[in-house]
Protein backbone atom coordinates (compact mmCIF):
# COMPACT_ATOMS: atom_id res chain seq x y z
CA UNK A 1 0.00 0.00 0.00
CA UNK A 2 2.69 1.94 0.63
CA UNK A 3 4.83 2.25 -2.51
CA UNK A 4 1.44 2.47 -4.33
CA UNK A 5 0.75 5.66 -2.60
CA UNK A 6 3.75 6.92 -2.63
CA UNK A 7 4.17 6.51 -6.56
CA UNK A 8 0.89 7.96 -7.33
CA UNK A 9 2.05 10.82 -4.76
CA UNK A 10 5.38 11.18 -6.59
CA UNK A 11 3.90 11.49 -10.03
CA UNK A 12 1.00 14.01 -8.63
CA UNK A 13 4.16 16.32 -6.83
CA UNK A 14 6.06 15.82 -10.28
CA UNK A 15 3.67 17.12 -12.33
CA UNK A 16 2.45 19.71 -10.06
CA UNK A 17 6.03 21.37 -8.69
CA UNK A 18 7.66 20.61 -12.23
CA UNK A 19 11.21 20.32 -11.00
CA UNK A 20 13.67 21.33 -13.35
CA UNK A 21 16.17 18.75 -13.80
CA UNK A 22 20.07 20.22 -13.98
CA UNK A 23 21.93 19.79 -17.19
CA UNK A 24 24.41 17.87 -16.07
CA UNK A 25 22.04 15.43 -14.61
CA UNK A 26 19.68 14.94 -17.36
CA UNK A 27 21.56 12.26 -19.49
CA UNK A 28 21.27 10.17 -16.28
CA UNK A 29 17.24 10.16 -15.64
CA UNK A 30 16.90 7.65 -18.08
CA UNK A 31 18.81 5.43 -16.84
CA UNK A 32 17.71 5.75 -13.15
CA UNK A 33 14.09 5.33 -14.51
CA UNK A 34 15.29 2.40 -16.01
CA UNK A 35 17.13 1.04 -12.99
CA UNK A 36 14.26 1.92 -11.24
CA UNK A 37 11.58 0.05 -12.97
CA UNK A 38 13.95 -2.70 -12.38
CA UNK A 39 13.81 -2.40 -8.85
CA UNK A 40 10.12 -2.13 -9.05
CA UNK A 41 9.24 -5.38 -10.84
CA UNK A 42 11.85 -7.01 -8.44
CA UNK A 43 10.39 -6.17 -5.17
CA UNK A 44 6.95 -7.06 -6.68
CA UNK A 45 8.19 -10.30 -7.39
CA UNK A 46 9.71 -10.90 -4.16
CA UNK A 47 6.68 -9.57 -2.42
CA UNK A 48 4.23 -12.11 -4.34
CA UNK A 49 7.29 -14.96 -3.65
CA UNK A 50 6.88 -13.38 0.41
CA UNK A 51 9.97 -12.17 1.17
CA UNK A 52 9.82 -8.87 0.53
CA UNK A 53 11.52 -6.72 2.94
CA UNK A 54 11.56 -2.48 2.62
CA UNK A 55 15.54 -2.13 3.65
CA UNK A 56 16.61 -4.25 1.27
CA UNK A 57 14.26 -2.44 -1.67
CA UNK A 58 15.28 0.65 -0.28
CA UNK A 59 19.46 0.14 -0.62
CA UNK A 60 19.42 -1.93 -3.68
CA UNK A 61 17.01 0.93 -5.59
CA UNK A 62 19.51 3.53 -4.34
CA UNK A 63 22.74 0.90 -5.26
CA UNK A 64 20.95 0.24 -8.47
CA UNK A 65 20.29 3.63 -9.96
CA UNK A 66 23.83 5.15 -8.42
CA UNK A 67 25.51 2.58 -10.40
CA UNK A 68 23.89 2.18 -13.53
CA UNK A 69 24.65 6.57 -13.42
CA UNK A 70 28.10 5.62 -12.68
CA UNK A 71 28.45 3.15 -15.64
CA UNK A 72 26.85 5.89 -17.95
CA UNK A 73 29.59 8.26 -16.69
CA UNK A 74 32.22 6.42 -16.74
CA UNK A 75 31.15 5.12 -20.46
CA UNK A 76 30.73 9.28 -20.91
CA UNK A 77 34.24 10.02 -19.93
CA UNK A 78 35.82 7.55 -22.91
CA UNK A 79 33.34 7.92 -25.63
CA UNK A 80 31.30 4.88 -25.32
CA UNK A 81 28.52 6.40 -23.09
CA UNK A 82 25.85 5.70 -25.64
CA UNK A 83 26.89 2.34 -25.90
CA UNK A 84 27.10 1.72 -22.19
CA UNK A 85 23.72 3.23 -21.98
CA UNK A 86 22.06 0.74 -24.21
CA UNK A 87 23.93 -1.81 -22.50
CA UNK A 88 22.72 -1.04 -19.33
CA UNK A 89 19.25 -1.16 -20.84
CA UNK A 90 19.82 -4.52 -22.33
CA UNK A 91 20.98 -6.12 -19.02
CA UNK A 92 18.23 -3.99 -16.81
CA UNK A 93 15.43 -4.85 -19.41
CA UNK A 94 16.35 -8.53 -19.49
CA UNK A 95 15.96 -8.62 -15.67
CA UNK A 96 12.34 -6.51 -16.16
CA UNK A 97 10.93 -9.07 -18.33
CA UNK A 98 11.79 -12.06 -16.60
CA UNK A 99 10.20 -10.75 -13.28
CA UNK A 100 7.33 -9.64 -15.31
CA UNK A 101 7.03 -13.05 -16.53
CA UNK A 102 7.21 -14.27 -12.89
CA UNK A 103 4.92 -11.67 -11.62
CA UNK A 104 2.67 -12.89 -14.38
CA UNK A 105 2.69 -16.82 -13.67
CA UNK A 106 2.09 -15.74 -9.97
CA UNK A 107 -0.82 -13.70 -10.48
CA UNK A 108 -2.64 -15.30 -13.14
CA UNK A 109 -0.99 -18.56 -12.96
CA UNK A 110 -0.76 -18.83 -16.67
CA UNK B 1 47.91 -25.42 1.04
CA UNK B 2 47.96 -28.86 1.71
CA UNK B 3 44.35 -29.82 0.50
CA UNK B 4 43.78 -33.08 -1.53
CA UNK B 5 43.31 -31.27 -4.78
CA UNK B 6 46.70 -30.03 -4.66
CA UNK B 7 48.24 -32.71 -3.45
CA UNK B 8 46.56 -35.08 -6.29
CA UNK B 9 47.59 -32.00 -8.69
CA UNK B 10 51.33 -32.21 -7.73
CA UNK B 11 51.17 -35.91 -7.74
CA UNK B 12 49.89 -36.01 -11.55
CA UNK B 13 52.63 -33.20 -12.46
CA UNK B 14 54.88 -36.25 -11.20
CA UNK B 15 53.54 -38.62 -12.85
CA UNK B 16 53.69 -36.77 -16.47
CA UNK B 17 55.76 -33.59 -16.67
CA UNK B 18 54.31 -32.48 -20.06
CA UNK B 19 50.94 -32.20 -19.25
CA UNK B 20 49.32 -29.43 -18.16
CA UNK B 21 48.87 -28.58 -14.62
CA UNK B 22 45.06 -29.66 -13.79
CA UNK B 23 44.05 -26.35 -12.52
CA UNK B 24 44.42 -25.41 -17.03
CA UNK B 25 42.59 -27.93 -18.09
CA UNK B 26 38.98 -27.49 -18.76
CA UNK B 27 37.20 -29.41 -16.06
CA UNK B 28 35.17 -32.38 -17.94
CA UNK B 29 32.13 -31.31 -15.15
CA UNK B 30 31.52 -27.76 -16.84
CA UNK B 31 28.17 -26.78 -18.06
CA UNK B 32 28.28 -26.70 -21.84
CA UNK B 33 26.73 -22.57 -21.99
CA UNK B 34 29.43 -21.40 -19.72
CA UNK B 35 30.42 -19.33 -22.13
CA UNK B 36 27.18 -17.56 -22.00
CA UNK B 37 27.48 -17.56 -18.32
CA UNK B 38 26.68 -13.45 -17.97
CA UNK B 39 22.95 -13.86 -20.05
CA UNK B 40 22.40 -17.18 -17.70
CA UNK B 41 23.14 -15.08 -14.52
CA UNK B 42 20.89 -12.19 -15.41
CA UNK B 43 17.90 -14.32 -16.13
CA UNK B 44 18.24 -16.53 -13.19
CA UNK B 45 18.58 -14.02 -10.74
CA UNK B 46 16.44 -11.19 -11.65
CA UNK B 47 15.30 -10.56 -7.99
CA UNK B 48 18.34 -8.72 -6.16
CA UNK B 49 19.67 -11.90 -3.99
CA UNK B 50 19.70 -10.44 -0.94
CA UNK B 51 15.55 -10.60 -0.64
CA UNK B 52 16.63 -14.30 -0.37
CA UNK B 53 19.32 -13.88 2.15
CA UNK B 54 17.26 -11.36 4.49
CA UNK B 55 14.16 -13.78 4.38
CA UNK B 56 16.87 -16.57 5.41
CA UNK B 57 18.00 -15.53 8.35
CA UNK B 58 14.68 -15.61 10.31
CA UNK B 59 13.29 -13.18 12.98
CA UNK B 60 12.01 -9.98 11.84
CA UNK B 61 14.38 -8.22 9.34
CA UNK B 62 14.80 -4.44 10.12
CA UNK B 63 11.93 -2.22 7.94
CA UNK B 64 12.24 1.01 7.17
CA UNK B 65 8.45 2.32 6.27
CA UNK B 66 9.70 5.79 5.56
CA UNK B 67 12.14 5.11 2.99
CA UNK B 68 10.19 2.53 1.10
CA UNK B 69 7.67 5.54 1.11
CA UNK B 70 10.23 8.18 0.15
CA UNK B 71 12.16 5.73 -2.78
CA UNK B 72 8.39 5.53 -3.83
CA UNK B 73 7.51 9.35 -4.16
CA UNK B 74 11.37 9.43 -5.48
CA UNK B 75 10.10 6.98 -8.55
CA UNK B 76 6.78 8.71 -9.22
CA UNK B 77 8.40 12.14 -9.26
CA UNK B 78 11.43 10.50 -11.85
CA UNK B 79 8.85 8.92 -14.31
CA UNK B 80 6.26 12.36 -14.60
CA UNK B 81 9.49 14.72 -14.58
CA UNK B 82 11.08 12.43 -17.71
CA UNK B 83 8.05 12.38 -19.31
CA UNK B 84 6.95 15.76 -18.56
CA UNK B 85 9.93 16.95 -20.44
CA UNK B 86 10.05 14.31 -23.45
CA UNK B 87 6.31 15.97 -24.08
CA UNK B 88 7.78 19.60 -23.49
CA UNK B 89 10.61 19.03 -25.76
CA UNK B 90 8.92 17.92 -28.87
CA UNK B 91 7.00 20.75 -30.38
CA UNK B 92 9.97 22.86 -29.36
CA UNK B 93 12.10 21.07 -31.47
CA UNK B 94 9.92 21.13 -34.31
CA UNK B 95 9.56 24.79 -34.02
CA UNK B 96 13.24 25.25 -34.05
CA UNK B 97 13.18 23.11 -36.67
CA UNK B 98 10.96 25.45 -38.99
CA UNK B 99 12.74 28.47 -37.39
CA UNK B 100 15.90 27.01 -39.16
CA UNK B 101 14.12 26.32 -42.56
CA UNK B 102 12.80 29.96 -42.54
CA UNK B 103 16.25 31.12 -41.55
CA UNK B 104 17.61 29.26 -44.68
CA UNK B 105 15.28 30.08 -46.89
CA UNK B 106 15.68 33.95 -45.80
CA UNK B 107 19.27 33.95 -46.16
CA UNK B 108 19.11 32.51 -49.71
CA UNK B 109 16.91 35.10 -50.93
CA UNK B 110 19.04 37.52 -49.34
CA UNK B 111 22.16 36.23 -51.11
CA UNK B 112 20.00 35.78 -54.42
CA UNK B 113 19.24 39.46 -53.65
CA UNK B 114 23.36 40.11 -52.80
CA UNK B 115 23.90 38.91 -56.25
CA UNK B 116 21.60 40.97 -58.37
CA UNK B 117 22.84 43.83 -56.71
CA UNK B 118 26.52 42.90 -57.48
CA UNK B 119 25.67 42.72 -61.37
CA UNK B 120 24.18 45.78 -61.17
CA UNK B 121 26.96 47.53 -59.62
CA UNK B 122 29.20 46.00 -61.75
CA UNK B 123 27.47 47.20 -64.84
CA UNK B 124 27.66 50.11 -62.99
CA UNK B 125 31.50 49.90 -62.39
CA UNK B 126 32.10 49.55 -66.08
CA UNK B 127 29.95 52.57 -66.99
CA UNK B 128 31.92 54.94 -64.71
CA UNK B 129 34.88 52.83 -66.09
CA UNK B 130 34.40 54.52 -69.42
CA UNK B 131 33.62 57.57 -68.21
CA UNK B 132 36.27 57.95 -65.87
CA UNK B 133 38.80 56.72 -68.61
CA UNK B 134 38.03 59.43 -71.36
CA UNK B 135 38.79 59.31 -74.48
CA UNK B 136 42.79 59.79 -74.93
CA UNK B 137 44.51 56.82 -76.81
CA UNK B 138 45.69 54.96 -73.82
CA UNK B 139 42.24 54.79 -72.22
CA UNK B 140 40.78 53.21 -75.50
CA UNK B 141 43.32 51.11 -75.35
CA UNK B 142 42.78 49.82 -71.71
CA UNK B 143 39.07 50.27 -72.79
CA UNK B 144 39.80 47.88 -75.73
CA UNK B 145 41.81 45.17 -73.65
CA UNK B 146 39.17 45.19 -70.95
CA UNK B 147 36.30 44.58 -73.43
CA UNK B 148 38.55 41.46 -74.75
CA UNK B 149 39.05 40.09 -71.19
CA UNK B 150 35.94 40.48 -69.54
CA UNK B 151 33.99 38.14 -71.79
CA UNK B 152 36.54 36.02 -71.11
CA UNK B 153 37.57 35.54 -67.43
CA UNK B 154 33.40 35.76 -67.18
CA UNK B 155 32.65 39.05 -66.09
CA UNK B 156 30.22 40.34 -68.28
CA UNK B 157 26.68 38.52 -69.86
CA UNK B 158 27.79 37.30 -73.22
CA UNK B 159 25.78 36.38 -76.40
CA UNK B 160 26.75 33.67 -79.26
CA UNK B 161 25.70 30.31 -80.74
CA UNK B 162 26.35 26.99 -78.95
CA UNK B 163 25.35 24.24 -77.44
CA UNK B 164 22.60 22.93 -74.46
CA UNK B 165 23.14 19.73 -72.82
CA UNK B 166 20.16 18.39 -70.72
CA UNK B 167 20.97 15.64 -68.23
CA UNK B 168 18.70 14.11 -65.29
CA UNK B 169 19.33 11.06 -63.08
CA UNK B 170 18.14 7.43 -64.59
CA UNK B 171 14.39 7.23 -64.40
CA UNK B 172 13.99 5.71 -60.65
CA UNK B 173 16.98 6.35 -59.32
CA UNK B 174 15.31 8.82 -56.66
CA UNK B 175 13.16 6.15 -55.30
CA UNK B 176 13.89 4.87 -51.98
CA UNK B 177 14.75 1.49 -51.53
CA UNK B 178 16.26 -1.95 -52.94
CA UNK B 179 17.95 -1.11 -56.51
CA UNK B 180 18.52 2.63 -55.67
CA UNK B 181 21.73 2.73 -57.11
CA UNK B 182 23.36 6.25 -55.81
CA UNK B 183 25.44 5.93 -59.52
CA UNK B 184 22.12 6.27 -61.67
CA UNK B 185 22.15 9.41 -60.48
CA UNK B 186 24.38 12.60 -61.68
CA UNK B 187 27.19 12.97 -59.79
CA UNK B 188 29.52 16.33 -59.42
CA UNK B 189 31.72 14.34 -61.14
CA UNK B 190 29.90 14.01 -64.26
CA UNK B 191 29.20 17.25 -64.40
CA UNK B 192 32.70 18.39 -63.80
CA UNK B 193 33.91 16.05 -66.51
CA UNK B 194 31.14 17.21 -69.13
CA UNK B 195 32.31 20.91 -68.35
CA UNK B 196 36.18 20.16 -68.76
CA UNK B 197 35.17 18.23 -71.89
CA UNK B 198 33.61 21.34 -73.06
CA UNK B 199 36.56 23.79 -72.00
CA UNK B 200 38.65 21.14 -74.38
CA UNK B 201 36.79 21.21 -77.30
CA UNK B 202 36.83 24.75 -77.77
CA UNK B 203 33.68 26.49 -75.37
CA UNK B 204 34.35 29.91 -74.66
CA UNK B 205 31.66 30.35 -71.82
CA UNK B 206 29.65 27.34 -69.96
CA UNK B 207 27.16 28.20 -67.26
CA UNK B 208 24.81 25.53 -65.65
CA UNK B 209 21.57 25.66 -64.81
CA UNK B 210 22.29 29.76 -65.44
CA UNK B 211 25.41 29.66 -63.10
CA UNK B 212 28.32 31.23 -65.38
CA UNK B 213 31.37 28.77 -64.81
CA UNK B 214 34.82 31.21 -64.36
CA UNK B 215 37.93 29.83 -62.88
CA UNK B 216 37.03 30.43 -59.70
CA UNK B 217 33.64 28.55 -59.67
CA UNK B 218 33.72 25.40 -57.88
CA UNK B 219 31.46 22.24 -59.29
CA UNK B 220 31.06 19.85 -56.14
CA UNK B 221 28.98 17.43 -54.43
CA UNK B 222 27.56 18.51 -51.22
CA UNK B 223 25.20 16.11 -49.29
CA UNK B 224 22.41 14.88 -51.82
CA UNK B 225 22.68 17.95 -54.53
CA UNK B 226 25.40 19.31 -56.68
CA UNK B 227 26.20 22.89 -55.93
CA UNK B 228 27.78 25.16 -58.30
CA UNK B 229 29.79 28.30 -56.55
CA UNK B 230 28.67 27.24 -53.67
CA UNK B 231 24.32 27.33 -54.82
CA UNK B 232 22.43 24.28 -55.05
CA UNK B 233 21.00 23.17 -58.27
CA UNK B 234 18.01 21.06 -58.58
CA UNK B 235 17.42 18.89 -61.62
CA UNK B 236 17.08 18.35 -64.57
CA UNK B 237 20.80 19.91 -65.15
CA UNK B 238 20.89 22.33 -67.75
CA UNK B 239 24.46 22.94 -69.36
CA UNK B 240 24.62 25.88 -71.88
CA UNK B 241 28.20 26.21 -73.68
CA UNK B 242 29.01 29.27 -76.01
CA UNK B 243 31.39 28.16 -79.14
CA UNK B 244 32.13 27.54 -82.80
CA UNK B 245 28.59 26.11 -83.59
CA UNK B 246 30.09 24.01 -86.47
CA UNK B 247 32.84 22.09 -84.35
CA UNK B 248 31.84 22.40 -80.70
CA UNK B 249 29.48 19.28 -80.67
CA UNK B 250 32.00 17.19 -82.94
CA UNK B 251 34.62 17.98 -80.36
CA UNK B 252 32.74 17.59 -77.65
CA UNK B 253 31.37 14.02 -78.56
CA UNK B 254 35.02 13.03 -79.13
CA UNK B 255 36.58 14.25 -75.57
CA UNK B 256 36.97 12.70 -72.22
CA UNK B 257 33.75 14.09 -71.00
CA UNK B 258 31.48 12.99 -74.19
CA UNK B 259 32.93 9.56 -73.86
CA UNK B 260 31.83 9.83 -70.21
CA UNK B 261 28.46 10.74 -71.09
CA UNK B 262 28.05 8.44 -73.38
CA UNK B 263 28.60 5.37 -71.33
CA UNK B 264 26.75 6.86 -68.23
CA UNK B 265 23.66 6.97 -70.75
CA UNK B 266 24.15 3.75 -71.90
CA UNK B 267 24.90 1.73 -69.22
CA UNK B 268 23.09 3.77 -66.57
CA UNK B 269 19.96 5.13 -68.71
CA UNK B 270 20.59 8.60 -67.41
CA UNK B 271 19.05 11.42 -69.82
CA UNK B 272 21.23 12.83 -72.03
CA UNK B 273 20.63 15.33 -74.61
CA UNK B 274 22.66 17.76 -76.60
CA UNK B 275 21.15 20.61 -79.05
CA UNK B 276 23.05 23.04 -80.72
CA UNK B 277 21.36 26.34 -80.43
CA UNK B 278 21.87 29.47 -82.65
CA UNK B 279 22.06 31.57 -80.13
CA UNK B 280 22.71 32.16 -75.82
CA UNK B 281 22.78 34.24 -73.44
CA UNK B 282 24.69 33.40 -70.21
CA UNK B 283 24.48 36.39 -67.61
CA UNK B 284 28.10 37.29 -66.03
CA UNK B 285 29.33 35.87 -63.17
CA UNK B 286 28.50 38.13 -60.11
CA UNK B 287 31.44 36.09 -57.65
CA UNK B 288 34.74 37.63 -59.46
CA UNK B 289 36.12 38.75 -56.72
CA UNK B 290 39.77 38.17 -56.21
CA UNK B 291 40.25 38.59 -52.37
CA UNK B 292 44.66 37.48 -52.15
CA UNK B 293 45.58 37.89 -55.56
CA UNK B 294 46.69 41.32 -56.77
CA UNK B 295 48.45 42.77 -60.15
CA UNK B 296 52.19 42.06 -59.66
CA UNK B 297 54.07 45.34 -60.08
CA UNK B 298 55.52 45.48 -63.71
Amino acid sequence: MIPLLGLLAGIVLGLVLEPSIPQALQPYLPIAIVAAMDALFGAFRAYLEGNFNDRVFVVSFISNVLIAAAIVYVGDQIGVGSQLSTGVVVVLGIRIFTNAAAIRRALFHA
Amino acid sequence: MKTPGAMSERAERHVGPTEPPAAERPSRNRAVDASMDLLNQIIRHPVDPDYALVAQRGGTPPRLRWGLALVAVLIGAMFAVSALQTTRTAPALAVERTELISRVQAAETQQDELRARATSLSTEIAKLRAAGLGTDDQAELLEAQINTLDPVVGNVAVTGPGLVITVDDAAGADQQGAGNDVRDRVLDIDLQSMVNGLWLAGAEAVAINGHRLSTLTAIRGAGDAITVDYRSLTRPYRVEAIGDSKTLQAHYVESAGGAWWNELKQNRQMRYEISSAKEITLSADPGMVLRYAKRASR
